[in-house]
This record gives C-alpha cells, sequence and structure tokens, in this order.
C-alpha cells in the first residue's frame, strides 16, 4: 500500500483512502500539482492545467457523503478531448484560433461522474498522426525513464505524466497505436478497448474508421477501475455500443482458468529488435503459453490501415491544408499531404480487405483466447530520430513503431499493454489481444502478470 | 517493375490540381517522398486478390 499522497499510489489506493477519509481530496489534488509543477520542466506532459477546476472540484467530493469509485482519482487527458472552456488542441497551433469547448468530453464526465479529478490537457502529436510524441509547437513529451528519448505517440503526454507519477490515470485516444506504443515506450499498462466499446463523444477525430479512446495506467486495477467507469452506450457517438456495460473489475483475481493462450508467429515474430520478441517469450513462459498462432495476411491488414488512415486523416484535415499550410507541424503537414492525392481506389480496396481479414482473425479466435504480440519493434528511440534499423532493415522511425499494432486496431480488437521493465535498459511493453467485447480476459491474464511479478510499471 | 514506375512527381503536382490543394515549392519535395513511400506501405494490400462478393461493410462492427 503506497502512500495516496505519493507518487506510487495508483488510483485504486488512492479512491480507496479518500471513501476511508484517511486522506482527503483536497491534499490528493494538492500533491499531484506540486508533482506536476516539479516534473514538468524535464517532461512537458501537460499542455494545460485545471488546478482551481480541479480544487474547487476536490472540495465538493470532501464535503459528499458518497463517493465513487475513482474518489478523488486525479487524472489528465490528451488534448484531443474536449475540456469545457478550452479550445480542443489535438496537439495543433490551427485549433486554438477555433471555438472554446462548451462540454468536457464523454469520458470525462464518465470519469468524474466516479468520482476522479480533472487536472489538466496533456501533450500529443499533431492531430495524432504520430507514433513519436513529438511535436513542433509545444515541444515533444519527453520519456521519464530518459528525457533524451520519446516517450511514443501519438499520446505521448498521456504515457509521460503517468510514468512520472504526476497522475496515477491519463486517457489517451489509440487509431493505429497511439495507446499501446507509448504505454510500450514509457513502460505502463495500456488498455485499447474494443472499436465502439467507448464513446467517442466530445473528442476531435483522425481517422473515424479506426478512432478508439482508453486509459493509460500504472496497474491493471486502475485499467478496469476506469474502464468500467467509462463504459455503456452514447447516443452522440454513432458507432458506439448499444451493449449494457459489463463489469471488469470483478473478475480481475480470476486467474488464467479456461483461458487458451497463444503467441503470434510470422508477421509479428520478425522484423523488430531482440527485446521486442524477449519481451513476448517472458511473458509466454510467465504463461505457459507455447502455442503459436498466425494472423493471415497481417502484412496485407497493415498496408490497408495504413492506406485508410492516411486517406480518411488527410480528407479531414484538406481545408486547413488549403488555407494554413504554413501551421502545421512540418512533420504532419506533408504527410498529409500526400495522404489526400492517393488513388481512392486504394480506400476501396482496404475497406474491402477489412471485411476479409476480420473474418479470418475472428476464425481463429474460436481455438484461442488470448494472442501474445510485441507492442513495439524496438525501445524507445533518440528524440529527433528519423531512421532505425529493425530486424536489419533501415526503416523510417514515424511509420515504424506501429507495425505489430497497426494490424490489430485495423479490425478494433481489444488489446491491452502490459510493460516490462528490464534491469538493463528501457521498458517495453506486450499486446495482450482478445476477441471482440473480451477486454475482460486481457485485463485477468494483465493482473496475473502483474501478481507473478513478471510486468509491472512503477513511477520513475 | 522499374520500367512502369510512375512518374510521382507529376501525379503529385497534377492530382493537386485536381483537388485544388496548393502545394508551396517547399514542400513539394516530402510530398513525393511520401507518395513514394506509400506506394512502397500499401503494396501487399495492392497484391491481395478479393472475392467480388466482399463489400465495404458500411456500418462496421467488429
Amino acid at each position: 500500500m503506497s502512500d495516496p499522497l505519493s507518487k506510487a499510489a495508483t488510483a485504486g489506493e488512492i479512491a480507496r483512502a479518500v471513501a476511508t477519509r484517511k486522506v482527503k481530496a483536497s491534499a490528493v489534488i494538492a500533491a499531484a500539482l506540486e508533482r506536476i509543477e516539479a516534473a514538468e520542466p524535464t517532461v512537458n506532459a501537460f499542455t494545460d492545467i485545471v488546478a482551481e477546476r480541479a480544487k474547487k472540484r476536490a472540495a465538493e467530493i470532501d464535503a459528499s457523503k458518497h463517493h465513487g469509485p475513482l474518489a478523488g482519482v486525479p487524472f489528465a487527458v490528451k488534448n484531443l478531448f474536449d475540456i469545457e472552456g478550452l479550445p480542443t488542441r489535438a496537439g495543433s497551433k490551427i485549433n486554438v484560433d477555433g471555438p472554446k469547448a462548451v462540454r468536457d468530453g464523454a469520458l470525462i464526465r464518465k470519469l468524474e461522474a466516479a468520482g476522479a479529478i480533472l487536472v489538466g490537457g496533456l501533450n500529443m502529436g499533431e492531430y495524432a498522426y504520430d507514433f513519436t510524441g513529438e511535436n513542433a509547437h509545444y515541444g515533444p513529451s519527453r520519456n521519464p525513464h530518459d528525457p533524451s528519448r520519446m516517450t511514443g505517440g501519438s499520446s505521448g503526454g498521456s504515457g509521460a505524466a503517468v510514468a512520472a507519477g504526476e497522475v496515477p490515470l491519463s486517457l489517451g485516444s489509440d487509431t493505429n497505436g497511439s495507446i499501446r506504443v507509448p504505454s510500450s515506450l514509457c513502460g505502463l499498462f495500456g488498455l485499447k478497448p474494443t472499436y465502439g466499446r467507448l464513446s467517442r463523444a466530445g473528442s476531435f477525430p483522425f481517422v473515424d474508421s479506426f478512432d478508439h479512446l482508453g486509459p493509460i495506467a500504472r496497474s491493471t486495477e486502475d485499467l478496469a477501475l476506469s474502464f468500467d467507469a467509462m463504459q455503456g452506450p452514447d447516443p452522440d457517438d454513432p458507432v458506439c455500443t448499444h451493449m449494457p456495460a459489463d463489469p471488469t473489475l470483478p473478475h480481475l483475481g480470476e486467474g488464467l482458468e479456461g483461458l487458451r493462450i497463444a503467441i503470434a508467429g510470422d508477421y509479428f515474430a520478425k522484423g523488430g529488435e531482440p527485446e521486442a520478441f524477449e519481451a513476448v517469450a517472458t511473458v509466454a513462459k510467465a504463461l505457459d503459453a507455447d502455442k503459436t498462432v498466425v494472423l493471415p495476411q497481417a502484412a496485407a491488414a497493415r498496408a490497408a490501415a495504413y492506406v485508410i488512415t492516411a486517406m480518411e486523416g488527410a480528407q479531414l484535415h484538406l481545408p486547413r491544408l488549403k488555407a494554413r499550410p504554413q501551421d502545421f507541424d512540418p512533420d504532419t503537414r506533408e504527410r498529409f499531404m500526400a495522404g489526400a492525392l492517393l488513388p481512392g481506389s486504394w480506400y476501396v480496396k482496404a475497406q474491402r480487405f477489412r471485411r476479409h481479414y476480420r473474418a479470418n482473425v475472428l476464425k481463429l479466435f474460436s481455438e484461442v483466447d488470448i494472442v501474445l504480440a510485441p507492442a513495439t519493434p524496438c525501445t524507445a528511440p533518440k528524440l529527433g530520430q528519423v531512421m532505425m534499423t529493425l530486424g536489419g532493415v533501415e526503416l523510417p522511425v514515424r511509420a515504424s513503431l506501429g507495425l505489430f499494432t497497426q494490424p490489430i486496431s485495423f479490425i478494433g480488437l481489444p488489446v491491452v499493454v502490459v510493460p516490462l521493465q528490464r534491469r538493463r535498459g528501457l521498458p517495453i511493453g506486450v499486446q495482450l489481444i482478445a476477441r471482440p467485447y473480451n477486454e475482460k480476459a486481457a485485463l485477468r491474464v494483465a493482473a496475473f502478470l502483474e501478481k507473478q511479478g513478471v510486468a509491472s510499471a512503477p513511477p520513475v | 517493375m522499374a520500367k512502369d514506375k510512375p512518374d510521382v512527381a507529376r501525379l503529385v503536382d497534377e492530382a493537386a490540381k485536381a483537388i485544388g490543394l496548393p502545394i508551396a515549392p517547399e514542400y513539394r519535395a516530402n510530398v513525393i517522398l511520401n507518395v513514394e513511400r506509400s506506394i512502397a506501405i500499401a503494396q501487399p494490400l495492392l497484391d491481395v486478390k478479393l472475392d467480388d462478393a466482399l463489400t465495404p461493410a458500411p456500418v462496421y462492427r467488429p
């Protein structure tokens, strides 16, 4: 049990301490704001801090008789979430000139209804078209494990803020890997839920076909606590599920019984550095998993995800590319422009292929419940690094950090990333991939690995 | 394959005109580079053969 005022405290520990009146929410928020002030010069995770709002909310919680499951837990959100009274930056300079949000995003409202307290908005790659966490307008978010290195992106601030212990919980978005990549490079637990399972209302879009929102935290319990608080239908998001919430927290302690676990072979077993595959082997050994399965045509899935991303993203931003090209981050501008010029037949084929690939991958899930794969092909690259060598091949960093995450989000499968802290070297994550709507199984496996001491996420 | 290689610079210039996207000279080389990269990355998708019955599933459910 950590001191609820320390940076080691998890969301669950804080909520229990506030609910039993061992600590006041006001004290938790004051401590978090102090930690943010101390860490920001190094990690640059925040773009907006809503200190007065957070203090007011904490006072209300302290005066209340009923405490929710996240009572007094400070959290922060990637700045593509609407925060009432602020422009929704989405990592851009252009959006700052736009209207201020009149209401918080749906997931912020749900977390606050459960007692959590928003403390600010977090840095991100411009318009989420990013795997690095770098940003020309606001500076890069820096990896707390080594500030000369990338956090991963695009939810870079969401990774940095939690890894540095500024807050125990953050929200990010994941279109092609933007929750899973920073979770891996910053050594954190991350959940990319099933496509459509959490509402995206009140968040700035990137690629509607694959946009997901989800939590990053330092324990499996915190992923489950926040996920459960955010579940449920929302008519404001046209793809949001109609299924009722199905709590995962009560099942975390059920262990591995009845779960069939396999390792993703072929595409997912090559094209990365040895540490990525060693991490998968370590997790597989702890889970006693030795069966290998092949996700058929994963390379084509990655290609199709790339095409849909480039073309939907470019189409969304075309008016801004025409009117204000000089105000884009140079690292996104020309990629968006290129996406606007690709042949339309590629896009339609990619969408047709998605249905084909989905059907084949779902067949595989009749034989297994969880598939293990690397989250990133390497540990955190240096800030500013443009090219890297993966499996002996020279590749662009920006496009390649998501090699192992893109073929999964392409069909909306839920994934938990578990972090492995390496004695010598930087942390790296492993994906626990489940069938649609089976987040529960992935969270059970993550909780087992955490209990065994295989996966952990101590603050830096 | 080499002789079929598209003239990407020309493709960029003409397609940009067709959609009314001005590309400043200082951005042009990098746009061309990114279209070339996209052609390489898209190749595994372009090589796939799909059955006519595979429609794009306009309402996508995972």
